[in-house]
């Protein structure tokens, strides 16, 4: 192979060379945006969860509410939410012997509603400080988060709305509640987007019942790949519960998601087929026009492996260079789709807010799409336009050594 | 075959089809002798080279070039052989267009283990010889027809080949650029004692040579 050839072939051809670059290139960065774009979708839907550092959410459903939106005759005060009625001591102490469980978190939930309307406030374990609730404490806007009690921290918009400074005393169900602090939630976070937070103690005191009630079980897996089958052991351990994962937001995703997520595979490859095809074609057509050169060759003493040594080293140069240029175009493409936000819907269970109150449409966020650089598929991306000048070389060679020397030259 | 003989076709029949065009042809070329095939267009000259220098294999016949029967071998064989021991010069001159004069005439060298500054010195020498070292870094696009002319008879030696082919070499020159190469390949075979075989349809060219072999219709004249 002479370098030194294969560099003036490129760039003295300069025509030939921009469209096997560019076929190479619209293969890859279709490839590249599809599992890019894929990959964040996944990401998109996992967010909630991952926020909060969970794998898994447990509650227990009124029973009578499982199927409906409907208020009830009369709804005042504090209340459990119908989504989470009380986990018992004897609930977590059952979930506590399932192995896999790494970590478990717990908070309380409620609903006050009032003649201005409803709040959602959350009681928060402090015990468990990456799991849970607890994380929106990584969010705080303003003060600090609370340590005793009698503090709250209000979530920024709603103190906005309600005319709430730092300082302020606050009244939620009859008692009075030091805002220390306020927060932003973050995008992606509707599983612990509450108006106020509250020490879970403080948010139990709230409750009539008994000390120590907890309604929402957070928890962390040592293995993710077996969140199915620990689902699977808790609905069996507690009956009648509800366990939600990342999966339960894809389920209510059409469109777009589950294609990515099932079919950008193929999607991906069909594009890399297409790609190929017209790789392998446009070379096939540079033999033919290339075909003095090779007589040339031949008569002058090289050998069909040493002609191909030689093309294989133009069509490679030309396939990293469609592929780097391929990947580029990729991530552009899949960046700028980045600036899309897409609709993420929260499961019934997961909607801290009551489904029939008048912004029920906060079960539905936007969430900006999170494309990020992966080197494995960047790599994988590479590794396909290196394959695809290697197999347009195998059919150049195979056509090539077929040429004979005498014929090419008696029609030159 | 002769000792001193370099090159032998043995009733060498080629056919096209139902067209034979080369017709039970036997000659012989003795080492340093130089050898021009003369006839009208289309009686079978180019063909007859072609078939001599293993560029073609016969339908019927035998060649022996440089002691190595050649009419049985692979293409990859013969390839290697005329890297090894043949020259070729083309009418049309057959250069590559991207690559510079001295990167043509040291093509046939590509292949070959040598490093980039042995081939380039060997490439500049025989420009020189060909009165080109001016040119060396030129396209041929930048190139008169003479010029690419010497280019191609330079590329012809580059692998000092034991014998050169040599298809009506000055057809595509005018009369006096034409007059020039022939002054380059008769010293050539004066000086260097080089081996060649010309095919020319210009009976004046082809006393040149001081061997003439006549043909018409495929079959080599008495």
């Amino acid at each position: 192979m002479n370098y030194r050839y294969i560099w003036k072939e490129i760039r003295h051809h300069r025509h030939r060379t921009i469209v096997n670059v560019l076929g190479i290139a619209v293969g890859i960065a279709l490839f590249v945006s599809i599992n890019a774009v894929s990959a964040a979708y996944q990401r998109a839907i996992s967010l909630p969860f991952k926020n909060i550092g969970a794998d898994i959410v447990v509650q227990r459903a009124e029973k009578r509410s499982l199927d409906s939106g409907q208020p009830p005759a009369s709804m005042r005060g504090i209340r459990l939410p119908f989504s989470n009625q009380i986990l018992s001591a004897q609930d977590m102490e059952k979930l506590r012997t399932i192995s896999g469980i790494d970590a478990m978190a717990a908070s309380l939930l409620l609903w006050e509603f009032d003649q201005g309307g409803f709040k959602t406030i959350m009681g928060v374990d402090l015990t468990a400080p990456s799991l849970g609730p607890i994380k929106v404490k990584d969010w705080l806007a303003q003060g600090h988060f609370f340590s005793k009690a009698g503090e709250a921290v209000l979530e920024k918009h709603f103190a906005k709305f309600h005319q709430i400074k730092l300082g302020d005393t606050y009244r939620i169900g009859g008692h009075s509640f030091y805002v220390v602090g306020l927060l932003e939630i973050k995008e992606g976070s509707q599983v612990a987007s509450a108006n106020i937070y509250l020490p879970l103690a403080d948010a139990q005191s709230l409750l009539a019942g008994s000390a120590g009630d907890i309604n929402i079980a957070y928890l962390h897996m040592k293995n993710p790949a077996q969140i199915d089958e620990i689902k699977t052991q808790i609905s069996k351990t507690l009956p009648g519960v509800t366990v939600t994962s990342s999966d339960s937001f894809l389920e209510l995703m059409g469109g777009m998601s589950q294609i990515s997520s099932q079919f950008s595979l193929v999607v991906s490859l069909v594009a890399l087929a297409g790609a190929f095809f017209l790789i392998i074609k446009t070379m096939i057509g540079n033999l033919v026009e290339r075909s003095r050169e090779i007589g040339i060759l031949k008569a002058i003493g090289w050998t069909s492996s040493d002609i191909q040594k030689q093309l294989l080293g133009e069509v490679v140069l030309q396939s990293v260079m469609g592929g780097i240029a391929g990947i580029a175009a990729g991530y552009l493409i899949s960046y700028l789709l980045g600036y899309l936000s897409i609709p993420v819907s929260t499961p019934w269970e997961l909607n801290l807010t009551p489904a029939f109150a008048k912004d029920a449409a906060a079960a539905v966020k936007t969430i900006r799409l999170p494309v990020s650089f992966s080197a494995g598929l960047t790599a994988a991306a590479l590794a396909l336009s290196v394959f695809a000048g290697g197999l347009a070389s195998y059919f150049m060679g195979r056509r090539m050594s077929k040429m004979k020397p005498a014929d090419i030259l008696r029609r030159l | 075959m002769n000792n001193a003989d370099i090159l032998m076709g043995a009733n060498l029949s080629k056919k096209y089809g139902s067209l034979e065009v080369v017709k039970d042809v036997s000659l012989t070329v003795k080492e340093g002798e130089f050898v021009s095939l003369v006839g009208k267009s289309g009686c079978g000259k180019t063909t007859l080279l072609s078939l001599l220098s293993g560029l073609e294999r016969p339908t019927k016949g035998q060649v022996i070039l440089n002691g190595k029967e050649i009419t049985g071998a692979s293409e990859e064989e013969l390839a290697l052989f005329r890297r090894n021991h043949v020259g070729f010069i083309f009418q049309s001159f057959n250069l590559i267009p991207t690559l510079s004069a001295w990167e043509n005439v040291a093509l046939p060298l590509f292949p070959m283990k040598m490093t980039h500054e042995q081939r380039q010195d060997r490439a500049l020498e025989l420009l020189n010889q060909m009165e080109m070292g001016h040119r060396t870094e030129h396209l041929p696009a930048a190139l008169s027809g003479g010029e690419k002319q010497r280019v191609a008879i330079a590329r012809a030696l580059a692998n000092h080949p034991k014998i050169v082919f040599a298809d009506e070499p000055t057809g595509n020159l005018d009369s006096a650029t034409g007059d020039a190469i022939m002054i380059i390949l008769s010293e050539l075979h004066k000086k260097q004692g080089m081996t060649m075989l010309m095919v020319t349809h210009e009976p004046e060219l082809a006393k040149t040579a001081n061997r003439v072999i006549r043909m018409q219709d495929g079959e080599v004249l008495a």
